[in-house]
């Protein structure tokens, strides 16, 4: 709606003084530009000055063995760095966050499609779907995780739910063993970002050219057909974002692992995020977590430009 | 996009789809029904009298509005420079800020509570929103500048002719110009200040600065494993978001998903 307007109010100013004074480019070459540096400096100084001032002095302490109350913490070197490589937990967390972020992202794909293509499809009280599938994504992980700790205990809703299902054989305590602690910190995931995965690419569907759907149909293509050959490659845009989004998440992840298995039980559900506050806080290994943190940050920036790379390799190709 | 003509077919789609929504129902379901187990209506009345209850939304509220006005002034005033006006290097500063786009929260706790502590701002609100205003901005301009950058130069052109200065051209063009944009920044600063939890967990230990996500811990200290009662200090916390959803649903979900994409 905007752009209209835009467009409209465009042909308005070339007509404006600016052209009458012979030629818009001449007119800019002798007005130079007023200065943008003091309008983008309130944004470096919070952002950029914050950030980067954490991260350099997050590095320096890395460096260190402090236990963040010592007034003079030795120099350690590299070594937090090695103890880090040589930790079985840190592995295990960078385990859990690839297998967290490949489960996670093709699951919630998949659901978001199907919604997306169904709820376009005739369904009555089609809204009504829609809002039960977005509130997960409004409310806090923070606020959610009691319920689902107590949905997943052993004498919960979920037992109940597969006992009245006649799947009692499957009852077991979710969150309290190993085996299935990190499915279902996955699954609440996936509950709580099905949502927006599916209003993205619901708006991506409404931008598909009805005629070629219409042609596909009539040159015979059946339902599933056309979703895998015109929906699924006219929708790659949102895919791609999707699977930066949620490389990202994955290795942000903290609050629902935190709040509903404390990483446990035996690292099962250790993250990074998680490691990185234990180690910090509660532990007081305050250079290690440094060194964890940095790490970290490595492999975040590592994995946004090898997806940024990738999906400008694949759009050229296309 | 799938066509059904035939009447089974109908009832097959509405069917499956009925099927796959439900999980998404269920904790919702089990949430209320398990906070009005045991006392019932009661679990609510008692959660409400705990004194100091609603100061939590108190908190949570003034941190939301102070971020987002922080990071709505700031991501203006910025987006404004880098598309409309002259800078030096100026894509240079823009990937400065880009680059803090995947950092996770979690890298800025130690030094922040190191600094925090020395100046006096733990414990305060200002601990909070400052970190959230500085992880939401460079976002936060990324989009604003793709936005403003599709105002036509023309109009400031002709604004500078008459004699506005690049303060009036920002008051009396970008401001308003950029209204859809500023909807949608304004949502997911909401959304991601309201529901955060690393932050307010390690920088606010006095409970009358605490925010929202801290209540169902301080619950199960206060009733010691009531599980019903924490469950209604939930539903109690998360009925505010469902309302402002439900009645504000199209700013919602543009606003979160402009979140997730470019």
């Amino acid at each position: 709606m905007a752009e209209t307007t835009l467009t409209s109010r465009k042909v308005t100013a070339n007509r404006s003084p600016v052209s009458q004074s012979s030629g818009g480019a001449n007119s800019r070459r002798r007005r130079p530009l007023p200065s943008g540096l003091p309008w983008i400096l309130p944004a470096l100084v919070l952002s950029v000055g914050l950030i980067y001032y954490s991260i350099g002095y997050t590095g320096y302490i890395s460096t260190l063995n402090w236990n963040g109350t010592d007034p003079n913490p030795p120099s350690v070197g590299f070594n937090n760095y090695i103890q880090a490589f040589n930790d079985p937990v840190f592995w295990k967390a960078l385990e859990n966050t690839v297998v967290f972020f490949i489960v996670t992202f093709v699951v919630q794909t998949a659901l978001g499609v199907v919604f997306a293509v169904l709820l376009h499809s005739r369904v009555r009280i089609a809204g009504v779907y829609k809002v039960i599938i977005f509130v997960p994504v409004v409310l806090a992980p923070a606020i959610m995780a009691p319920i689902f700790r107590q949905i997943f205990a052993a004498n919960g809703q979920f037992n109940w739910l597969l006992g009245h299902l006649g799947l009692g054989f499957l009852e077991q305590p979710w969150v309290a063993q190993s085996s299935t602690a990190l499915p279902v910190i996955m699954s609440i995931t996936i509950w709580e970002w099905t949502g927006l995965t599916f209003i993205l690419y619901f708006a991506a569907m409404s931008q598909i050219d009805p005629e070629v759907l219409e042609a596909a149909r009539i040159d015979g293509a059946g339902n599933i057909r056309t979703l895998v050959s015109i929906i699924w490659p006219s929708v790659r845009g949102t895919t791609v974002a999707l699977a930066m989004l949620s490389a990202i998440g994955a290795l942000k992840t903290f609050d629902v692992p935190y709040l509903v298995t404390v990483g446990g039980p035996n690292y099962a559900t250790e993250f990074l995020g998680t490691f990185i506050y234990r180690e910090s806080i509660p532990q007081d290994n305050v250079g290690y977590g440094a060194a964890l943190s940095i790490l970290l940050l490595i492999l975040a920036l590592g994995m946004a430009i090898f997806l940024q790379l990738r999906g400008r390799e694949r759009d050229g190709a296309a | 996009m799938f066509e059904v003509r035939s009447l089974r077919a109908k009832i097959i789609l509405q069917v499956v789809v009925t099927l796959l929504v439900l999980p998404y129902l269920f904790p919702l379901v089990a949430m209320v029904q398990g906070s009005l187990s045991g006392e019932g209506w009661t679990n609510y009345v008692k959660v409400i009298q705990v004194p100091g209850f609603i100061l939590f939304f108190r908190n949570s509220a003034i941190i939301a509005v102070c971020t987002i006005a922080i990071v709505y002034v700031v991501t203006m005033a910025a987006a404004y420079g880098f598309s409309k006006l002259h800078i030096r290097g100026r894509e240079v500063y823009f990937w400065l800020l880009l680059a803090c786009l995947t950092l996770p929260e979690v890298v800025l706790l130690t030094p922040l509570f190191v600094t925090a502590t020395q100046v006096g701002l733990y414990n305060t609100y200002a601990s909070v929103i400052l970190p959230l205003a500085a992880l939401q901005v460079p976002f936060a301009v990324l989009l604003t500048r793709n936005f403003v950058n599709g105002i036509p130069n023309e109009l400031f052109e002709a604004a500078r002719v008459d004699g506005a200065n690049s303060v009036r051209g920002f008051w009396y063009l970008v401001i308003p110009l950029t209204r859809p944009i500023a909807a949608a920044i304004v949502i997911f600063t909401l959304i991601a200040t309201w529901n955060d939890y690393l932050l307010p967990l390690v920088f606010l230990q006095d409970p009358t600065t605490q925010t929202i996500t801290l209540i169902p811990q301080f619950f199960v200290g206060e009733f010691t494993n009531d599980q019903t009662k924490v469950l209604a200090s939930a539903v109690l916390t998360a009925l505010p978001e469902v309302i402002a959803y439900l009645s504000l649903q199209r700013l919602f979900e543009r606003g979160l998903s402009a979140g997730a994409l470019k």
